[in-house]
């Protein structure tokens, strides 16, 4: 496809703790007092923001966040961080009252994928994909690609294993268990064929990704769509990398996320065996000669990975990509404290490198030395908060939720529809992604603005 | 409208500025996170506040 939305769905992991670090109460207790200034003004804890995002109380109690639709990718990191601040924000709220009310308990909001027990959650990729076409071979075209990009996209971390703790690519890894079905939290697959197209069921999909890592460097959250992006492309235009079945997916898949040398042998279904590196090196050289108008970055960071895990000097990326920023990171304070990996002193630095909280994290301390990547300005990421990518339809909710929230006006909104909470409304539907212009939401528009004048002549508009 | 849309034309110098600076961070910028010498301080405050029961208390239901 020429042109593609994406967006990206996290659940994050919550902790409430005391001042000596127990358990301060339950954690639905926490997300309750997380989320009442959100109930407060959304009346729910299922909330569109005005930039067009959802933010939302799922499963387990995992605040979660789904940015808008987006068909630039820079649109999505900054939107995904603007997630990110929202819910930072949140936090800063619910201590402060906390410690108001002279409670001894700290949220902690982390940008992770599983609690101290390996309980999993999920960063979740979305992408929209033609309905006509191969979608019955596409996932499994795909699949080879979504097991070995972990060692360039990967979030690194300490695998545990009966013979001991060793840094791997992934942690999500150990968590799948299907490649494509549609379970979601029993028998988690690499990706979900749930058929929600959020669009015209008739010429949309929405391919859902759900074996990622939550990442903490803005060009690790970049290169995992920027790459996928270009693999469905590849697979769309009929440009085949050859056939790769791996006689067992998901073994390899654990194979790949504990072998830092990218060499272990994974066994082909036709015998013989190939390795995480050959096969990224394929997608890379197939995308490279398929196509001219790749984004330089993208192929040149990839490259950089490979060569990385090639040559084992991981300083090429260390800046940059988090598992090869977190390995540095875990090694230097291993050895500075004498810690074996499976230290719990390690979990805690794990933890805290994935803490959304800029002025607790690990990973705003190495970004503010220049040790992790800042892609996006300041402004970009605040001007993300309140508003919508320009060239989706989320454009159009955020008007509407714009002119809502002026006007003091309920709306009932959904990915494909906005309705004015009043008798007789009938809701508008959006079912095409890339609109951006509509008479009827426009009208819905002016009417939300003349019900307010006429309820409150005296202030028009409102408070914001 | 921006170049680096998704599966639009590569990023062109024009659109420099459309991506913010380079791998830069806000502040000094340092050689090597193990020559950091007030990173590892600051990490080190973190690990010594009770690190073990943090640990522990982090336990929620899955998600997806």
């Amino acid at each position: 496809m020429k042109r593609r939305v994406a967006g990206i769905e996290t659940e994050f992991g919550l902790t409430v703790v005391t001042s000596d670090g127990r358990r301060a109460h339950e954690v639905e207790q926490a997300a309750r007092d997380l989320f009442r200034p959100v109930v407060a003004w959304g009346r729910s804890s299922n909330v569109f923001l005005t930039n067009g995002a959802r933010l939302y109380l799922d499963v387990g109690s995992h605040p979660e966040y789904a940015t808008a639709e987006c068909d630039d990718i820079w649109d999505l990191v900054a939107q995904d961080r603007a997630g990110e601040r929202e819910f930072e924000q949140l936090v800063a709220q619910a201590n402060a009252a906390y410690q108001e009310k002279g409670v001894d308990a700290r949220i902690h909001l982390l940008k992770n994928n599983s609690d101290s027990e390996g309980n999993s959650f999920g960063s979740h990729e979305n992408f929209m994909i033609e309905r006509r076409g191969e979608f019955t071979r596409l996932p499994q075209m795909l699949v080879p690609f979504l097991i070995t990009r972990q060692i360039v996209t990967g979030a690194g971390g300490v695998i545990h294993d009966e013979d001991g703790a060793r840094f791997g690519f992934s942690l999500r890894s150990d968590h799948m268990w299907e490649t494509v079905s549609s379970a979601t939290t029993r028998a988690r697959p690499i990706i979900n064929t749930r058929d929600e197209p959020h669009g015209d069921p008739t010429k949309f999909r929405r391919l859902h990704v759900i074996v990622g890592d939550s990442t903490m460097s803005e060009l690790s959250t970049w290169m995992r769509i920027e790459m996928t992006n270009a693999v469905l492309r590849l697979i769309e235009a009929g440009r085949p990398v050859g056939t790769i079945a791996l006689k067992d997916p998901i073994a390899a898949i654990r194979v790949v996320a504990r072998d830092l040398t990218g060499t272990a042998p994974l066994e082909l279904a036709d015998g013989g065996t190939i390795t995480a590196l050959q096969i990224q090196r394929r997608f890379l050289e197939a995308v490279t000669a398929a196509f001219d108008d790749l984004d330089e970055r993208m192929l040149d960071l990839w490259d950089r990975a490979l060569r990385a895990v090639e040559t084992q000097d991981f300083s090429l990326v260390s800046r940059e990509l988090d598992w090869a920023i977190k390995h540095d990171l875990f090694h230097a304070v291993a050895e500075r404290r004498g810690l074996a990996l499976d230290d719990p002193q390690i979990q805690r630095l794990e933890f805290a490198y994935h803490d959304i909280d800029r002025t607790k994290g690990v990973f705003w301390a190495l970004q503010r030395r220049g040790l992790a990547p800042q892609i996006l300005s300041d402004e970009r990421i605040e001007q993300a908060r309140t508003q919508a990518p320009t060239t989706t339809r989320a454009h159009l909710r955020g008007r509407v939720l714009h002119a809502a929230r002026d006007a003091g006006t309920d709306v009932a909104v959904d990915w494909t529809s906005v309705r004015l909470n009043a008798p007789g409304q009938r809701p508008i539907s959006m079912l095409d992604p890339f609109q951006t212009e509509s008479a009827e939401i426009d009208a819905l528009i002016d009417d939300i603005r003349s019900r307010s004048e006429a309820a409150d002549p005296a202030s028009p508009g409102g408070n914001p | 409208m921006s170049q680096s849309q998704i599966h639009g034309p590569g990023r062109n110098e024009d659109d420099a500025d459309d991506l913010g600076p380079d791998t830069t961070g806000g502040g000094q910028v340092q050689q090597s996170i193990s020559t950091s010498d007030d990173l590892l301080d600051e990490i080190d405050l973190v690990l010594e506040e009770n690190a073990e029961s943090f640990v522990k208390s982090f336990v929620q239901k899955g998600g997806q």
